[in-house]
């Protein structure tokens, strides 16, 4: 039986002028997204050849002139344009996409001058997730609205219940059929922009690329049900069609609009950190602390002779001094990733939001991939900070007092470039993207089976005449 | 006849559901905005203050000239609470410097200190009014003539000596004025939450432009509702209407406007920042060869030591405590690179002039694309409307580079760079020679420096040769003997209020060209009514 309402229910769909517009609009936006991101990706990749360029000369300069040099000297390494970008862009152009960092320590992350227009209103990336987040919840609610209210007006729904078939397997059949019509809406659409990038653009096809797009449809699967499951709760709460529709508009509003926009307001209304001036203030009254209590003579300079006694008291002071300053700013940002997280975390009531962060995951970029390649920095620091230690100890004429500011008293020999370690970022592994996602994914199971458990109650005692 | 039909329809749908649903909508979403917007325009407020007085506190306490760097900040713009334009993405913080013209304003942006946040979206009056009064007028109008088609009524009321221009001006008066009250009602909940926030005041001017924007939202409403008008008047059922009106208003109000800065930002290229940052460091490499070079004709030495020194960026230098030579090397030192300096700030701005024009280049292409949806067009006037758009933005920061035109004048007329207040507080007739000096600071151990050198030679410690020459304090040799600068007679950036109609020639194009899609599309309309067949 549900075989049969689920065939009447998609053949009903496929008809439709609503498939037909959907169907448009969806390829359309495909295409756009698909040829503007072709188009900039090229000139973002060209931009990031000459950057890392400059950043590779840059170290080999400073190897040539000494270990120390380049130990000491502030780095910053730039991430590079992310190849799924067209999946889910993730917002990786507001967030940030620099890490500043020496063999002493990884400083802090930034946002590339230069990588947004400041004079743009801030807008979306057209990537899949950005249309689909949209589109296909919307087309989800369209397809559902007036599923069982709609039915009651042209009284076909009286009908159908006169036959033997139980109205979980009506409901059932209603929801499937619009998550199989939206979801193959979809794979049109990504199937044009696939098509278009790979033709296009300069990456070819790979498993890792099947892979991610097999997790955006699964996504957009979620999504599409999600909101076929709150469409059904808005037609069966009615008792017509004009109301369920405003009633769907309303949720619609709610999830895509008023709950993602909320979030700046409410993470800085929840979960307040500490401003930039008191962190700066710390520091500045931690290093005045130091400064005072260091002895006599330590702030002398003559950089001529590196076993003059004030070169071990200067790298004494600059070591605590950074050592300091890093402890305030590593746990500030840490509250600020704490921030991010918890702000994230609240705002997954809406699905618009949760299909989001799980494409972020599904495409390995955004946030989850800046974490990534932050903490792999530190990991590499310390390889880098290894490498210079190993070098100096082999150094005779090297006082090895460290000082993670000056050139003056560690080894002052030059360094084979190629000897140096260097920092390559790796694409999220399989379980640094499942983990995060989750937690997401399961509150998105259970949002959808706890309105759908809501239409099927309110379905069971619907009135049909 | 008119009127009677514009009071059944203005009762029909005064009584139906989606008349409350939207009241309802209109209720929720217009607070919300404006208080999420209120409370960010306190933090910016506060935030203003606090760089406010650190700026003012930093100009007043200098004791040379060369440190003297003002810094403008701008305060926030309390119209931005209802359109925030560009206003939470660019900074309000602006440093006037001798080597370069205010380039970017630097300053926190709306994401405030946890850079994080910016990846999130938020949303202000005009983009909930985009979206929620054109919503209203698709919903009111799409079955004007289908649905009444569906039920019969229609054919009903033609049966009637009533002609068909004054049937579809009923149902466009009735419309109107079922939506002009709640229009109102948002736009007083508003002025109310304003008026009851103790944190903003509009002043009379504001409020002006808050009747403008209602203007512009009148006009952008009846656009909506004659597109409502013209599809329902083209459909033979109310379904089909729907339908294709929500599909116009996702594409209209959601994709249009994302995929015109998205092809903006991929087909109209804006210059790389990487680039010019590359430029200015030659530029700034070629201006330290020229002022070492003009140093070497003029036979002062480059290199210097001081007694007490501090410097910093763009040319700033301040020190105690030298002896005569070693003080008129620096003020001559000042004398040739500060003017150098200045002159070198015209060739870094044309390059960075380059780079402004090509952002602001891509901007108004995004903005002309998405001229192509009245929402595009409503955003562009709010935007102006409400002072936060970018000819508004541009306009402050010219008045900066005129400021600093004003102080460059200011400290040309002191003929200040070959005076020693550049350099030093300290009065000329103090200065003495090495040896004076010397003398004095080893309590007359030493008599020459010649001596003291000696001596200092063959110490193994160097800390020795400092610890010998603080013997005796002398007075001047630091800056905590000398008061801060007098700097009343020096030019100060004014904030000008802005007045009722300025900057708003661009947005008065736009909302001529919304008037005319509006007559447009209501001819439309009309023509597609007169040819429906109403059986």
């Amino acid at each position: 039986m549900f075989r049969t309402v689920l065939k009447r229910e998609i053949l009903h769909n496929l008809y439709s002028l609503r498939f037909l517009i959907s169907l448009a609009l969806v390829i359309a936006a495909f295409a756009a997204g698909a040829a503007s991101f072709v188009r900039s990706q090229a000139a973002d990749l060209e931009e990031h050849r000459e950057i890392q360029g400059q950043y590779l000369a840059n170290m080999r300069g400073l190897a040539e002139g000494s270990a120390t040099d380049l130990a000491v000297r502030r780095q910053t390494y730039t991430l590079k344009p992310r190849a799924s970008g067209f999946i889910a862009d993730a917002q990786e152009k507001y967030l940030p996409n620099a890490v500043v960092y020496s063999a002493w320590n990884v400083f802090a992350f930034q946002n590339r001058s230069g990588s947004a227009n400041p004079f743009l209103v801030r807008f979306d990336e057209l990537s899949w997730t950005f249309i689909a987040a949209l589109v296909v919840s919307f087309i989800a609610l369209l397809f559902t609205f007036d599923a069982v209210s709609g039915e009651k007006e042209t009284k076909t729904l009286a009908l159908s219940l006169a036959n033997p078939v139980s109205r979980g397997a009506l409901l059932g059949g209603k929801m499937a059929s619009a998550v199989l019509s939206v979801t193959a809406i979809v794979l049109m659409g990504a199937l044009t922009g696939l098509v278009i990038v790979i033709v296009l653009g300069q990456e070819g096809i790979s498993a890792a690329l099947a892979g991610e797009v097999l997790g955006f449809l699964a996504a957009a699967a979620l999504l599409a049900a999600t909101f076929a499951a709150f469409g059904l709760l808005a037609s069966v709460v009615a008792r017509n069609a004009n109301v369920s529709l405003l009633l769907a508009l309303t949720f619609w509003l709610a999830f895509a609009v008023v709950i993602p926009n909320s979030s700046t307001f409410l993470a800085k209304g929840l979960y307040p950190i500490e401003s930039a001036e008191t962190v700066q203030r710390n520091v500045t009254a931690a290093f005045g602390d130091l400064d005072k209590n260091a002895p006599p003579g330590s702030w002398m300079m003559n950089s001529g002779n590196p076993f003059l006694p004030q070169h071990e008291l200067r790298a004494n002071l600059q070591m605590k001094r950074l050592l300091a300053e890093k402890g305030i700013r590593d746990k500030y940002h840490q509250a600020m990733f704490r921030q991010f997280e918890r702000t994230r975390l609240l705002t997954a009531v809406s699905p618009v939001a949760l299909f989001e962060y799980l494409t972020e995951a599904v495409a390995g970029g955004g946030y989850l991939r800046f974490r990534k390649a932050w903490d792999d920095l530190h990991v590499y620091q310390g390889q880098l900070l290894g490498f210079f230690k190993a070098l100096d100890a082999a150094d005779k004429d090297s006082p090895h007092w460290f000082n993670p500011n000056e050139n003056v008293s560690t080894t002052r020999k030059p360094v084979a470039f190629e000897r140096v370690p260097q920092f390559e970022e790796r694409p999220l592994a399989l379980a640094d993207r499942v983990g995060p996602a989750l937690k997401y994914l399961i509150i998105n199971v259970f949002l959808l089976s706890a309105v759908y458990f809501l239409a099927f109650i309110a379905f069971v005692r619907y009135d049909v005449r | 006849m008119i009127a009677t039909i514009v009071r059944k329809e203005f009762l029909t749908n005064l009584v139906s559901p989606r008349f409350a649903i939207g009241f309802v909508l209109c209720l929720v979403l217009i607070p919300f905005s404006i208080l999420i917007n209120v409370s960010s325009y306190r933090e910016r407020t506060a935030q203003y203050r606090v760089d406010r007085d650190a700026a003012e506190k930093a100009a007043t306490e200098v004791r040379v000239y060369s440190k003297l760097r003002p810094e403008i900040v701008l305060p926030p713009e309390p119209l931005s609470v209802f359109g925030r334009g560009l206003s939470g993405q660019v900074g309000n913080r602006v440093r006037i410097w001798l080597g370069d013209k205010p380039f970017l304003a630097a300053g926190k942006t709306a994401a405030g200190d946890n850079p994080f946040l910016a990846s999130f979206f938020s949303v202000d009056f005009a983009d909930i009014a985009a979206i929620v009064f054109s919503l209203l007028a698709l919903i009111f109008s799409y079955d004007a003539f289908s649905r009444e088609r569906e039920d019969g009524t229609l054919k009903l009321q033609m049966s009637n000596s009533l002609s068909r221009s004054t049937a579809l001006a009923g149902k466009v008066l009735g419309i109107l004025t079922t939506l002009l009250p709640v229009l109102v009602f948002s736009f007083l909940l508003s002025g109310l939450l304003i008026l009851f926030s103790r944190d903003i005041a509009f002043s009379a001017g504001d409020w002006g432009r808050i009747g403008l924007l209602f203007a512009a939202s009148l006009v952008y409403l009846a656009v909506f509702v004659f597109i409502g008008l013209l599809v329902s008047a083209r459909s033979r059922s109310s379904v089909t209407s729907l339908v294709v009106c929500l599909f116009v208003w996702v594409l209209l109000v959601f994709v249009v406007p994302a995929v015109s800065a998205n092809f903006a930002e991929s087909f109209v290229g804006a210059a790389s920042r990487d680039n010019l940052d590359r430029v200015l460091r030659d530029l700034d490499a070629k201006r330290e060869t020229e002022i070492r070079a003009a140093f070497k004709a003029q036979g002062i030495p480059a290199g210097w030591s001081c007694w007490w020194c501090s410097s910093g960026d763009d040319g700033a230098m301040e020190t105690y405590g030298n002896d005569r030579e070693e003080f008129e090397n620096f003020r001559r030192r000042a004398a040739v690179s500060e003017p150098i300096r200045i002159d070198h700030a015209e060739k870094r701005w044309a390059a960075q002039k380059a780079y402004l024009d090509s952002l602001a280049r891509q901007a108004r292409a995004a903005e002309r694309f998405s001229f192509a949806s009245p929402t595009g067009i409503f955003r562009a006037v709010a935007a102006a409307v409400c002072r936060t758009d970018r000819a508004s933005h541009e306009r402050h920061m010219d008045r900066t580079r005129q400021y600093r035109e004003a102080f460059v004048r200011w400290l040309r007329g002191k003929d200040i760079f070959s005076s020693f207040p550049w350099v030093t507080p300290a009065d000329p007739s103090t200065f003495r020679t090495e040896d004076e000096l010397i003398e004095r600071r080893t309590a007359g151990e030493f008599k020459t420096a010649r001596e003291f050198e000696d001596w200092a030679s063959k110490q193994t410690d160097a800390r020795t040769r400092w610890l010998k020459l603080s013997t005796v304090d002398l007075p001047g040799d630091g800056p905590n003997d000398f008061p801060f600068l007098d700097v009343s007679d020096m030019p100060r950036f004014e904030v000008r209020p802005g007045s009722l109609f300025g900057g708003l020639g661009p947005s008065a194009f736009g909302l001529g060209l919304l008037l005319a899609a509006a007559v447009l599309l209501f001819y439309l309309g009309f023509i597609a009514f007169i040819r429906y067949d109403v059986r």
